[in-house]
């Protein structure tokens, strides 16, 4: 019961109201009566399906009520069959006699196509139903259903037809994901082409940028027809290029619009796929005992096969205990018997790491890869990034408090030098903690990430490195996200106030781990 | 905010706060809720029977949650109830006359679990139609006529989980891989079916669902997240996609995905809770979708419960992922999983 609004009546229009009302129940509970009577009986006939006509108009939504016309349909069906089976199956010889008169030809298929015509027609009758009902009620998941559980069920379905009618629903409402849904099975049945599709959609974009669905369904067509070799884009870069333009041109058309800003922000992420398997963030071996993080969590880690290698062995890494709650760092005590003077290397599945020496006299040796991975970009995509910024730049100039504008402008900076143009993108979230208060909590968590993520990434190249890692300046840090890289230091040092509020889910360290074992 | 005042003239029931908000109508919505029904010739009550056993579970779990629980005939519930287990197949009707279906069926075990009378009917057969209704490709029938959507995913598994029957019954792996099929790599939230566009009601259903499989790693927590505190609009309300307008039940929906998934403090519960407030109806109890619109016993079930889950005081703690009781949950000894807050 949606978007009805409460008006006040007369007491004269209530008692009239009332009285109607009470002529419907009595109706409704007449119809219902006689349905499960004949139901009860197994009266599956044209009665059932006039009274259910009845109510389904009124409510579509009755389920049950499309389970006992489809119950008539199959019915009907059956006994099309037996008619059916009761027509002289020709034989060969007929069929010879057959052909050398036309006017027995035409009588017999006459006698042949009529149950196909019939079942047709019972078919008919029910797509036109449900489409009556979508015109009460267009977002009815039954309607929907019984329309396409007819069709399946006819084999002569017109397909294109469906998709024409897709046209016509999307006309009085684009952004109705029921049609939406409808269309990509339809398309698919219809085996409309991909190319066809995104043209359909980008006419659609082009009469109203603010439309999500439109733009969803188009994410779903380009990764195939534009694929990206790498995986390190959502799609090959040509076509990125020309999304991102065609994007901000409708983005900016009405920057208080998030539809495009969604589709933006997508563009210009990694196009990983959500069950892509973990990777070795972070590994640190000594003679008894090791420490993994992996850069998602994943807490079946049995599941993945772990081998080190070198030495002149290989060891198969099998006692993994967690080190949180999430199964993002692990540990395992068992004896390695590493030597010095060998390279060593870790298997993780199908990933291979070549593992670097503890520095100075230490014993041991570790991996690291920081979070931020870099991805490649050709001089055309990154002059477009360029170019969109700047674009984001000077709108900003005149609507400074624009926070679409704010936060794209920031993922653009990342996007084209994520450190030379972390402060600045920081400067960006503090402002959005500001023009955009209900997301406040969002923006402080993002800028931890950032932080950390440009925190890690130079973290190779600090003295201390893997040994130790400080960031005691960094007092604004309210979270400490990609806690799991840190596995690997002996000792972490943190500004007070967040290692008082992280207080026992403060990140273990190899050091700690070596105290408790 | 003030559209309320506007469009129904302050009853001087002494509702409003000195910040233009509002209080909790608590009596009034109780008195909503036991009156739901007593009129058997309503007209809406009588259009509504096709989900009747749904608008119990709505009615039951609301009344709990005020504590208020007693007020409905525990007796003639249990009955309805079991009057409406199919014998054949198991499953739930709404009500008599009507067919079975997932939807009812996991209303009806909630219902079961909030009067701890499970043992009032065939659980093995209810199993059996949960098991009976999965497809080789992991997805779940909501019932015999082979619809297919995530609702049904989250009703099998809730449902079975509820009864203790997880394990050893339907094909869990399976079950998952379906449901992350239908994740979107634009937003990573999902739809109702493979390739269908995000939407805050699925979202719930999708994210509940790794929830009780233990499989809340499997999100893409940032991305999800982020889209998931863009539904909050300045009104403190939050929609189901983007640019639609604010509902009471999609701020359940989006307010309790965020809650399993740690990121409750990504939006304004302050303003939420301001929203849902401005959606009582002071007169007769109850809430509706919108301020100024026709309450109903669905959306009174999101707005006591969202209220729940920011925390105000009068109100029972819910469970985010189960939308019952926590209490109930606690009893079942169920632990449907949540991240912690980064």
């Amino acid at each position: 019961m949606h978007g009805r609004v409460k008006v006040r009546t007369t007491e004269e229009e209530r008692e009239r109201k009332k009285k109607e009302q009470a002529l419907k129940v009595r109706s409704y509970r007449a119809a219902m009566g006689r349905i499960q009577k004949k139901r009860e009986a197994g009266e599956l006939d044209n009665e059932m399906l006039s009274l259910t006509v009845q109510i389904l108009l009124r409510n579509p939504d009755v389920s049950t009520l499309w389970n006992i016309r489809r119950e008539c349909v199959l019915e009907k069906l059956s006994k099309l069959k037996e008619e059916e089976a009761t027509y002289e199956t020709p034989t060969d010889e007929k069929l010879e006699e057959e052909k050398q008169t036309g006017e027995e030809k035409d009588k017999a298929s006459e006698k042949k196509t009529l149950p196909e015509d019939k079942a047709h027609s019972y078919f008919t009758c029910e797509l036109d139903l449900t489409e009556q009902c979508l015109m009460v009620n267009p977002k009815s998941y039954n309607a929907w259903h019984h329309r396409s559980w007819i069709l399946e069920k006819n084999p002569r379905a017109d397909w294109q037809r469906e998709v024409h009618l897709c046209n016509k629903y999307l006309k009085f409402d684009e952004r109705n994901f029921h049609t939406w849904d409808y269309r990509r099975y339809v398309t698919e049945k219809a085996m409309v082409p991909a190319a066809q599709e995104l043209d359909f959609c980008t006419d659609k974009i082009k009469v109203n940028f603010s439309n999500y669905s439109s733009w969803h369904h188009r994410s779903l067509l380009l990764p195939g027809l534009y694929p990206n070799q790498q995986r390190d884009r959502p799609m090959s870069e040509e076509k990125l290029q020309k999304e991102l333009e065609m994007v901000l041109t409708a983005a900016f058309t009405d920057p208080n619009d998030s539809s495009a800003w969604f589709y933006q922000r997508w563009l210009l992420g990694s196009g990983a796929q959500l069950d892509r398997a973990p990777r070795i963030a972070a590994f640190r071996l000594e003679s008894h005992g090791a420490v993994l993080a992996l850069d998602k969590p994943y807490p079946d880690i049995k599941q993945l096969r772990t081998e080190l290698v070198g030495g002149e062995k290989t060891v198969l890494l099998n006692s993994w205990l967690p080190l949180d709650k999430l199964g993002t760092s692990w540990k395992c005590q068992q004896n390695f018997d590493y030597q010095r003077n060998s390279s060593y290397s870790l298997w993780l599945s199908d990933q291979i790491v070549n593992l670097s020496p503890m520095s100075g006299s230490e014993n041991g040796a570790h991996y690291f890869a920081p979070p931020h991975g870099t991805t490649t970009c050709s001089k055309d995509l990154l002059a477009e990034l360029q170019t969109q910024l700047q674009s984001c730049l000077d709108l900003l100039e005149f609507e400074p408090d624009s926070k679409w504008t704010l936060l794209t402008s920031a993922l653009l900076m990342r996007a084209i030098d994520f450190s030379a143009n972390h402060e600045t993108s920081l400067t960006n979230l503090a402002k959005l903690e500001k023009v955009d208060s209900l997301r406040q909590g969002y923006y402080k968590d993002l800028a931890a990430r950032w932080t950390l993520e440009s925190e890690l990434a130079r973290w190779p190249q600090s003295a201390g490195f893997p040994k130790t890692f400080d960031i005691a300046d960094k007092v604004l840090l309210e979270s400490l996200p990609y806690g799991q890289y840190l596995v690997i230091a002996d000792e972490i040092t943190l500004p007070s106030k967040l290692r008082e509020k992280l207080g026992d889910s403060l990140p273990k360290t190899f050091a700690d781990l070596k105290r408790l074992s | 905010m003030d559209f309320t005042t506007f469009v129904k003239p302050s009853n001087g029931g002494g509702g409003d706060a000195d910040d233009g908000g509002q209080k909790l109508q608590f009596w009034k919505h109780v008195e909503y809720i036991e009156n739901h029904g007593k009129q058997e010739d309503d007209y809406e009550y009588c259009m509504t029977e096709f989900l009747r056993m749904s608008g119990i579970y709505w009615g039951t779990t609301a009344l709990d949650i005020m504590g208020q629980l007693e007020r409905l005939e525990r007796k003639s519930i249990i009955e309805f109830v079991k009057r409406c287990q199919c014998p054949t197949t198991g499953g739930f009707a709404p009500c008599v006359g009507h067919d079975p279906h997932l939807l009812y069926t996991l209303s009806a075990i909630q219902i079961l679990c909030t009067y701890d009378a499970l043992e009032e009917i065939d659980r093995e057969a209810v199993v059996r139609f949960v098991v009976g209704l999965q497809q080789p490709d992991g997805s779940f029938f909501g019932d015999k006529w082979g619809e297919v959507d995530t609702r049904f995913s989250f009703c099998a598994v809730a449902s079975l989980t509820l009864l203790g029957r997880m394990e050893q019954t339907i094909d869990v792996e399976k079950a998952v891989k379906f449901v992350l099929s239908c994740c979107n790599q634009t937003d990573g939230g999902f739809g109702s079916k493979p390739g269908a566009e995000s939407h805050a009601g699925l979202i719930y259903c999708c994210v509940g669902f790794f929830s009780l499989t233990q499989r809340l790693h499997l999100l893409d927590v940032d991305k999800l997240g982020w889209w998931l505190c863009e539904r909050q609009l300045p009104s403190g309300g939050l929609n189901g996609r983007p640019e639609k307008l604010p509902d009471v039940c999609y701020s359940w929906w989006v307010l309790a995905s965020l809650t399993i998934m740690g990121r409750l403090h990504w939006i304004s519960s302050e303003k939420l809770q301001q929203f849902i407030l401005s959606c009582q109806d002071t007169e007769t109890g109850g809430f509706s979708d919108r301020t100024g619109n026709m309450p109903d016993i669905f959306h009174t079930l999101f707005g006591i419960g969202g209220l729940s889950l920011l925390g105000h005081s009068g109100l029972k703690a819910i469970n985010p992922t189960l939308c019952m009781p926590q209490y109930i949950i606690d009893r079942l000894g169920i632990k449907p999983q949540r991240l912690p807050r980064p």
